[in-house]
Protein backbone atom coordinates (compact mmCIF):
# COMPACT_ATOMS: atom_id res chain seq x y z
CA UNK A 1 0.00 0.00 0.00
CA UNK A 2 0.53 3.56 -0.74
CA UNK A 3 0.32 6.26 2.25
CA UNK A 4 0.20 9.89 1.54
CA UNK A 5 0.47 12.35 4.27
CA UNK A 6 -1.87 15.42 3.26
CA UNK A 7 -2.55 16.68 6.26
CA UNK A 8 -0.68 16.17 9.60
CA UNK A 9 -1.44 19.38 12.04
CA UNK A 10 -3.63 18.80 14.92
CA UNK A 11 -6.67 21.12 16.22
CA UNK A 12 -6.40 23.60 13.96
CA UNK A 13 -5.33 24.67 10.76
CA UNK A 14 -1.79 26.34 11.47
CA UNK A 15 -0.67 28.12 7.68
CA UNK A 16 2.35 30.42 7.73
CA UNK A 17 5.89 30.88 7.06
CA UNK A 18 7.29 29.07 10.33
CA UNK A 19 5.12 26.31 9.37
CA UNK A 20 5.63 25.82 5.63
CA UNK A 21 8.14 22.47 5.95
CA UNK A 22 5.70 20.05 7.58
CA UNK A 23 2.41 21.98 6.84
CA UNK A 24 -0.83 23.71 8.40
CA UNK A 25 -2.99 21.27 6.94
CA UNK A 26 -5.12 19.31 9.43
CA UNK A 27 -5.60 15.40 9.61
CA UNK A 28 -5.81 13.48 6.32
CA UNK A 29 -3.88 10.58 4.86
CA UNK A 30 -4.45 8.94 1.56
CA UNK A 31 -3.74 4.88 1.48
CA UNK A 32 -3.45 3.37 -2.23
CA UNK A 33 -3.96 0.12 -1.98
CA UNK A 34 -2.46 -3.02 -3.26
CA UNK A 35 -5.95 -3.43 -5.51
CA UNK A 36 -6.17 0.49 -6.83
CA UNK A 37 -8.62 1.23 -3.86
CA UNK A 38 -8.75 4.38 -2.20
CA UNK A 39 -9.05 4.37 1.03
CA UNK A 40 -8.55 8.58 2.89
CA UNK A 41 -7.88 8.44 6.83
CA UNK A 42 -9.79 11.46 8.27
CA UNK A 43 -11.34 14.81 6.63
CA UNK A 44 -9.38 17.77 8.31
CA UNK A 45 -8.35 20.37 5.94
CA UNK A 46 -5.77 18.73 3.65
CA UNK A 47 -8.51 16.83 2.04
CA UNK A 48 -9.31 19.46 -0.01
CA UNK A 49 -6.12 19.32 -2.37
CA UNK A 50 -6.09 15.58 -2.11
CA UNK A 51 -9.59 15.81 -3.63
CA UNK A 52 -8.07 18.66 -6.20
CA UNK A 53 -6.19 15.97 -7.43
CA UNK A 54 -8.73 13.25 -7.54
CA UNK A 55 -10.79 14.93 -9.74
CA UNK A 56 -8.16 14.63 -12.38
CA UNK A 57 -9.03 10.97 -12.49
CA UNK A 58 -12.06 8.88 -13.69
CA UNK A 59 -14.74 8.57 -11.16
CA UNK A 60 -15.14 5.82 -9.02
CA UNK A 61 -15.56 4.59 -5.34
CA UNK A 62 -13.76 6.44 -2.41
CA UNK A 63 -14.03 4.90 1.21
CA UNK A 64 -13.18 7.78 3.62
CA UNK A 65 -12.66 6.48 7.22
CA UNK A 66 -13.14 9.29 9.97
CA UNK A 67 -11.42 8.65 13.37
CA UNK A 68 -14.27 11.43 15.58
CA UNK A 69 -15.79 14.26 14.72
CA UNK A 70 -14.00 17.55 15.84
CA UNK A 71 -13.80 19.75 13.50
CA UNK A 72 -10.22 19.33 12.39
CA UNK A 73 -11.21 15.82 11.30
CA UNK A 74 -13.93 16.96 9.05
CA UNK A 75 -13.25 20.75 8.09
CA UNK A 76 -12.06 19.82 4.88
CA UNK A 77 -15.39 18.07 3.13
CA UNK A 78 -16.52 21.11 2.54
CA UNK A 79 -13.71 21.97 -0.20
CA UNK A 80 -13.72 18.37 -1.01
CA UNK A 81 -14.39 18.23 -4.46
CA UNK A 82 -15.56 14.81 -5.22
CA UNK A 83 -18.17 15.27 -3.12
CA UNK A 84 -19.38 18.02 -5.03
CA UNK A 85 -19.57 16.66 -8.40
CA UNK A 86 -21.87 13.79 -9.34
CA UNK A 87 -20.68 10.32 -10.40
CA UNK A 88 -18.56 10.01 -7.45
CA UNK A 89 -19.47 7.27 -4.54
CA UNK A 90 -18.33 7.83 -1.15
CA UNK A 91 -18.48 5.85 1.74
CA UNK A 92 -18.10 7.29 4.94
CA UNK A 93 -17.18 5.36 7.89
CA UNK A 94 -17.09 6.41 11.13
CA UNK A 95 -17.62 5.97 15.46
CA UNK A 96 -20.34 4.78 15.95
CA UNK A 97 -23.21 7.10 18.90
CA UNK A 98 -26.10 6.18 20.79
CA UNK A 99 -27.79 9.48 19.72
CA UNK A 100 -27.23 10.59 16.12
CA UNK A 101 -26.53 8.72 12.91
CA UNK A 102 -22.92 9.43 11.79
CA UNK A 103 -24.64 11.57 8.81
CA UNK A 104 -26.39 13.49 10.97
CA UNK A 105 -23.43 14.07 12.98
CA UNK A 106 -21.47 15.04 9.85
CA UNK A 107 -24.00 17.19 9.11
CA UNK A 108 -23.93 19.79 12.24
CA UNK A 109 -20.13 20.94 10.37
CA UNK A 110 -21.73 20.98 7.09
CA UNK A 111 -24.81 22.75 7.75
CA UNK A 112 -26.27 26.48 8.56
CA UNK A 113 -24.83 28.19 10.04
CA UNK A 114 -21.26 26.64 10.27
CA UNK A 115 -20.99 25.74 6.60
CA UNK A 116 -23.45 27.75 3.72
CA UNK A 117 -23.97 24.68 2.11
CA UNK A 118 -25.76 21.31 3.37
CA UNK A 119 -24.39 18.14 2.97
CA UNK A 120 -27.64 17.21 1.50
CA UNK A 121 -26.96 18.88 -1.11
CA UNK A 122 -24.10 17.22 -2.53
CA UNK A 123 -24.28 16.16 -5.99
CA UNK A 124 -22.11 13.28 -4.91
CA UNK A 125 -23.47 9.85 -3.89
CA UNK A 126 -22.18 9.77 0.00
CA UNK A 127 -23.53 6.71 2.34
CA UNK A 128 -22.30 6.73 5.81
CA UNK A 129 -22.10 3.74 7.80
CA UNK A 130 -20.86 3.02 11.86
CA UNK A 131 -17.56 1.26 11.66
CA UNK A 132 -18.00 -2.30 12.14
CA UNK A 133 -17.17 -3.53 15.49
CA UNK A 134 -15.08 -6.72 14.02
CA UNK A 135 -12.93 -6.74 11.39
CA UNK A 136 -13.98 -6.18 7.55
CA UNK A 137 -12.69 -5.41 4.27
CA UNK A 138 -12.06 -2.74 1.84
CA UNK A 139 -10.67 -3.66 -1.58
CA UNK A 140 -7.55 -5.83 -0.93
CA UNK A 141 -7.29 -4.87 2.50
CA UNK A 142 -8.71 -5.41 6.31
CA UNK A 143 -9.65 -2.88 8.12
CA UNK A 144 -9.90 -2.93 12.24
CA UNK A 145 -11.54 -0.12 14.07
CA UNK A 146 -11.40 0.41 17.98
CA UNK A 147 -12.42 2.73 19.94
CA UNK A 148 -9.77 4.68 21.66
CA UNK A 149 -8.85 6.82 24.57
CA UNK A 150 -9.69 10.87 23.91
CA UNK A 151 -12.68 13.10 24.07
CA UNK A 152 -15.60 11.85 22.92
CA UNK A 153 -16.37 8.86 20.73
CA UNK A 154 -12.86 8.05 18.70
CA UNK A 155 -11.61 5.46 16.46
CA UNK A 156 -8.22 4.40 15.64
CA UNK A 157 -7.54 2.58 12.46
CA UNK A 158 -5.21 -0.88 11.43
CA UNK A 159 -4.86 -1.01 7.93
CA UNK A 160 -3.54 -4.48 6.52
CA UNK A 161 -2.68 -5.04 2.77
CA UNK A 162 -0.63 -7.65 1.69
CA UNK A 163 0.91 -8.46 5.06
CA UNK A 164 2.18 -5.14 5.70
CA UNK A 165 0.18 -3.27 8.85
CA UNK A 166 -0.45 0.76 9.04
CA UNK A 167 -1.93 2.01 12.49
CA UNK A 168 -3.43 5.13 12.40
CA UNK A 169 -4.50 7.04 15.65
CA UNK A 170 -3.98 10.91 15.02
CA UNK A 171 -6.20 11.34 18.75
CA UNK A 172 -5.25 9.41 21.28
CA UNK A 173 -3.75 9.71 25.36
CA UNK A 174 -2.93 6.18 26.11
CA UNK A 175 -1.09 7.54 28.84
CA UNK A 176 -4.04 7.68 30.92
CA UNK A 177 -5.10 4.32 30.98
CA UNK A 178 -1.44 2.84 31.25
CA UNK A 179 -0.86 3.85 34.96
CA UNK A 180 -0.45 0.30 36.12
CA UNK A 181 2.29 -0.39 34.09
CA UNK A 182 1.18 -4.55 33.67
CA UNK A 183 0.06 -6.27 30.42
CA UNK A 184 0.36 -3.66 27.03
CA UNK A 185 -3.44 -5.25 26.67
CA UNK A 186 -4.69 -2.74 28.89
CA UNK A 187 -3.21 0.21 27.55
CA UNK A 188 -5.50 1.87 25.04
CA UNK A 189 -5.10 1.39 21.01
CA UNK A 190 -2.28 -1.42 21.49
CA UNK A 191 -3.88 -3.95 19.79
CA UNK A 192 -4.36 -1.71 16.76
CA UNK A 193 -0.84 -1.10 16.58
CA UNK A 194 0.85 -4.24 17.57
CA UNK A 195 3.90 -4.80 15.45
CA UNK A 196 2.48 -2.29 12.65
CA UNK A 197 5.06 -1.96 9.97
CA UNK A 198 3.87 2.09 10.11
CA UNK A 199 2.02 4.09 13.16
CA UNK A 200 0.97 7.46 12.42
CA UNK A 201 -0.15 8.49 16.02
CA UNK A 202 -0.72 11.68 18.01
CA UNK A 203 2.28 13.41 19.44
CA UNK A 204 1.21 17.02 19.88
CA UNK A 205 2.25 18.17 23.57
CA UNK A 206 6.26 18.54 24.65
CA UNK A 207 6.20 17.07 28.12
CA UNK A 208 6.11 20.28 30.01
CA UNK A 209 2.93 20.75 28.05
CA UNK A 210 1.10 18.21 28.78
CA UNK A 211 1.38 18.31 32.81
CA UNK A 212 -1.40 21.33 31.79
CA UNK A 213 -3.24 19.17 29.46
CA UNK A 214 -4.00 16.11 31.15
CA UNK A 215 -7.32 14.80 30.10
CA UNK A 216 -7.17 16.69 27.25
CA UNK A 217 -7.32 13.83 24.63
CA UNK A 218 -3.61 14.31 23.28
CA UNK A 219 -0.33 12.53 23.71
CA UNK A 220 3.31 14.17 24.54
CA UNK A 221 5.76 12.76 22.18
CA UNK A 222 7.33 11.03 25.01
CA UNK A 223 3.96 9.02 25.28
CA UNK A 224 3.98 8.52 21.57
CA UNK A 225 7.39 7.62 21.71
CA UNK A 226 6.22 4.67 25.30
CA UNK A 227 3.32 3.87 23.05
CA UNK A 228 5.30 2.65 20.15
CA UNK A 229 7.63 0.96 21.97
CA UNK A 230 4.91 -1.11 24.13
CA UNK A 231 3.23 -2.04 20.88
CA UNK A 232 6.64 -2.50 19.34
CA UNK A 233 5.91 -0.72 16.10
CA UNK A 234 8.51 -0.78 13.19
CA UNK A 235 7.95 2.54 12.91
CA UNK A 236 6.58 5.88 14.44
CA UNK A 237 5.77 8.46 12.73
CA UNK A 238 4.92 11.88 14.49
CA UNK A 239 0.96 13.10 13.85
CA UNK A 240 -0.95 15.67 14.64
CA UNK A 241 1.21 17.91 15.48
CA UNK A 242 0.52 21.13 17.66
CA UNK A 243 -0.55 24.68 15.83
CA UNK A 244 1.69 26.12 17.47
CA UNK A 245 4.33 23.99 17.05
CA UNK A 246 6.89 25.28 14.21
CA UNK A 247 9.00 23.52 12.30
CA UNK A 248 11.97 24.13 13.77
CA UNK A 249 10.25 23.33 16.89
CA UNK A 250 8.82 19.84 15.99
CA UNK A 251 12.54 19.12 14.85
CA UNK A 252 13.77 19.60 18.07
CA UNK A 253 11.18 17.53 19.69
CA UNK A 254 12.49 14.75 16.92
CA UNK A 255 15.60 13.65 18.78
CA UNK A 256 13.67 13.41 22.27
CA UNK A 257 11.29 10.90 20.43
CA UNK A 258 14.12 8.78 18.66
CA UNK A 259 16.22 8.69 22.00
CA UNK A 260 13.07 6.80 23.45
CA UNK A 261 12.71 4.23 21.24
CA UNK A 262 14.05 1.10 21.09
CA UNK A 263 17.24 -0.15 18.93
CA UNK A 264 15.52 -2.39 17.19
CA UNK A 265 12.96 0.27 15.61
CA UNK A 266 13.48 2.25 13.19
CA UNK A 267 14.30 6.31 13.39
CA UNK A 268 10.77 7.92 13.91
CA UNK A 269 9.60 10.31 10.87
CA UNK A 270 7.82 13.63 11.39
CA UNK A 271 4.75 13.19 9.10
CA UNK A 272 4.87 16.29 7.01
CA UNK A 273 2.33 17.09 3.96
CA UNK A 274 3.84 15.51 1.13
CA UNK A 275 5.58 12.25 2.69
CA UNK A 276 4.90 9.30 1.12
CA UNK A 277 5.34 6.00 2.38
CA UNK A 278 5.25 2.63 0.30
CA UNK A 279 4.50 -0.56 2.81
CA UNK A 280 4.99 -3.61 0.89
CA UNK B 1 1.24 -12.84 18.25
CA UNK B 2 -2.28 -12.43 20.38
CA UNK B 3 -3.70 -9.61 19.92
CA UNK B 4 -6.66 -9.35 21.15
CA UNK B 5 -8.08 -6.51 23.81
CA UNK B 6 -10.82 -5.75 26.55
CA UNK B 7 -12.93 -3.60 25.18
CA UNK B 8 -11.94 0.33 25.79
CA UNK B 9 -14.91 0.66 28.67
CA UNK B 10 -13.23 -2.31 30.70
CA UNK B 11 -9.49 -0.46 30.36
CA UNK B 12 -10.94 2.83 30.91
CA UNK B 13 -13.08 1.65 34.09
CA UNK B 14 -10.08 0.31 35.39
CA UNK B 15 -8.26 3.27 35.67
CA UNK B 16 -10.76 4.85 36.34
CA UNK B 17 -10.60 2.36 39.43
CA UNK B 18 -6.97 3.20 39.60
CA UNK B 19 -7.79 6.86 40.90
CA UNK B 20 -11.09 6.24 43.30
CA UNK B 21 -10.28 5.94 47.13
CA UNK B 22 -13.44 3.74 47.14
CA UNK B 23 -12.83 -0.03 47.52
CA UNK B 24 -13.72 -1.01 43.69
CA UNK B 25 -13.68 -4.17 41.46
CA UNK B 26 -14.05 -5.19 38.23
CA UNK B 27 -14.84 -8.21 36.67
CA UNK B 28 -15.17 -8.88 32.34
CA UNK B 29 -18.27 -9.93 30.36
CA UNK B 30 -16.80 -13.89 31.47
CA UNK B 31 -17.30 -12.97 35.56
CA UNK B 32 -13.45 -13.14 35.83
CA UNK B 33 -11.54 -10.49 38.30
CA UNK B 34 -9.66 -8.57 35.79
CA UNK B 35 -8.33 -5.23 38.80
CA UNK B 36 -9.22 -3.94 42.27
CA UNK B 37 -8.11 -1.30 43.26
CA UNK B 38 -5.68 0.13 46.47
CA UNK B 39 -9.04 0.59 48.76
CA UNK B 40 -10.14 -2.82 47.84
CA UNK B 41 -7.02 -4.57 48.73
CA UNK B 42 -7.73 -3.43 52.54
CA UNK B 43 -10.74 -5.64 52.75
CA UNK B 44 -9.58 -8.24 50.36
CA UNK B 45 -6.78 -8.65 52.79
CA UNK B 46 -4.11 -8.96 49.90
CA UNK B 47 -3.51 -6.42 46.71
CA UNK B 48 -4.20 -6.99 43.23
CA UNK B 49 -0.56 -7.07 42.08
CA UNK B 50 -0.10 -10.19 44.42
CA UNK B 51 -3.10 -11.35 42.93
CA UNK B 52 -3.30 -10.44 39.43
CA UNK B 53 -6.66 -11.55 37.24
CA UNK B 54 -8.64 -14.33 38.47
CA UNK B 55 -11.36 -17.12 36.27
CA UNK B 56 -14.45 -16.57 37.96
CA UNK B 57 -14.88 -19.51 39.86
CA UNK B 58 -11.22 -19.12 41.40
CA UNK B 59 -12.01 -16.03 43.16
CA UNK B 60 -15.40 -17.18 44.04
CA UNK B 61 -13.14 -20.28 45.53
CA UNK B 62 -10.96 -17.32 47.67
CA UNK B 63 -13.38 -15.20 49.06
CA UNK B 64 -16.12 -17.79 50.32
CA UNK B 65 -18.88 -15.04 49.76
CA UNK B 66 -22.76 -16.35 51.85
CA UNK B 67 -25.42 -14.59 52.64
CA UNK B 68 -25.92 -12.89 55.74
CA UNK B 69 -27.45 -15.90 56.55
CA UNK B 70 -24.65 -17.85 56.44
CA UNK B 71 -25.71 -19.74 53.28
CA UNK B 72 -23.38 -20.02 50.13
CA UNK B 73 -23.54 -18.00 47.18
CA UNK B 74 -22.40 -19.09 44.03
CA UNK B 75 -20.53 -16.21 41.42
CA UNK B 76 -24.20 -16.04 39.36
CA UNK B 77 -25.56 -14.83 42.89
CA UNK B 78 -23.62 -12.22 44.33
CA UNK B 79 -24.34 -8.79 43.05
CA UNK B 80 -21.67 -8.79 40.82
CA UNK B 81 -22.84 -11.71 39.17
CA UNK B 82 -26.22 -10.65 38.51
CA UNK B 83 -25.51 -7.03 37.26
CA UNK B 84 -24.21 -9.06 34.65
CA UNK B 85 -26.50 -11.77 34.32
CA UNK B 86 -29.29 -9.67 33.98
CA UNK B 87 -27.72 -6.37 32.96
CA UNK B 88 -29.23 -3.98 35.98
CA UNK B 89 -27.65 -2.32 38.78
CA UNK B 90 -27.42 -4.44 42.60
CA UNK B 91 -27.61 -3.19 45.53
CA UNK B 92 -26.85 -5.73 48.62
CA UNK B 93 -25.01 -7.22 51.56
CA UNK B 94 -22.99 -10.27 52.13
CA UNK B 95 -20.29 -11.80 54.25
CA UNK B 96 -17.04 -13.00 52.69
CA UNK B 97 -13.50 -14.21 53.76
CA UNK B 98 -10.46 -12.01 53.24
CA UNK B 99 -7.21 -13.33 52.08
CA UNK B 100 -6.23 -12.34 55.33
CA UNK B 101 -8.69 -15.11 56.67
CA UNK B 102 -10.55 -12.65 58.38
CA UNK B 103 -14.43 -12.47 57.75
CA UNK B 104 -16.01 -9.38 56.86
CA UNK B 105 -19.49 -7.81 55.60
CA UNK B 106 -19.72 -5.94 53.17
CA UNK B 107 -21.96 -3.82 51.34
CA UNK B 108 -22.12 -3.58 47.44
CA UNK B 109 -23.29 -1.66 44.45
CA UNK B 110 -22.64 -2.94 41.37
CA UNK B 111 -23.87 -1.95 37.83
CA UNK B 112 -23.01 -2.96 34.23
CA UNK B 113 -20.56 -1.82 32.27
CA UNK B 114 -22.09 -0.72 28.78
CA UNK B 115 -19.74 -0.42 25.49
CA UNK B 116 -22.92 -0.15 23.44
CA UNK B 117 -26.42 -0.68 23.91
CA UNK B 118 -26.85 -3.92 23.41
CA UNK B 119 -22.71 -5.06 25.17
CA UNK B 120 -21.79 -5.16 28.27
CA UNK B 121 -18.12 -5.61 28.62
CA UNK B 122 -18.11 -5.95 32.27
CA UNK B 123 -19.46 -5.03 35.67
CA UNK B 124 -17.79 -2.24 38.31
CA UNK B 125 -18.60 -3.48 42.32
CA UNK B 126 -17.97 -0.77 44.76
CA UNK B 127 -18.15 -1.70 48.01
CA UNK B 128 -18.08 -0.61 51.51
CA UNK B 129 -17.05 -2.89 54.73
CA UNK B 130 -19.60 -2.44 57.57
CA UNK B 131 -18.81 -2.04 60.82
CA UNK B 132 -18.42 -4.99 63.26
CA UNK B 133 -21.33 -5.87 65.49
CA UNK B 134 -21.29 -5.61 68.70
ZN1 LIG C 1 -7.68 16.19 16.15
ZN1 LIG D 1 -10.00 15.15 18.52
Amino acid sequence: MKIRVWGARGSLSAPGPATVGYGGNTSCVEVELADGTSLILDAGSGIRELGQRLLGREQGELHICLTHLHVDHVEGLGFFGPLWRAGWKLRFWGPPSTTATLRERVSRYLSPPLFPIGLSEAPAEAVFEDAPREPWRIGSAVIEAQMVEHRGPTLGYRIEDEGRVLAYVPDHEPYLTAALGDEPKWISGWALAAGADLLLHDSQYTDEEYLGRLGWGHSSVTHAANFARAAGVRQLAMFHHDPMRSDRELEELYDQVADSLRRDQEPPLIAREGLEVILG
Amino acid sequence: MERKQPDLVLIVARSFATKLATPTLIIDANGNLVYFNDAASDVLGRSYLEIGTLHASRWQELFQPRTLDEEPLTAEQTPGGIALLERRPVHDSFVMRGLDGREREITVTAFPLFSQPDEVVGVMSIFWERPAKS
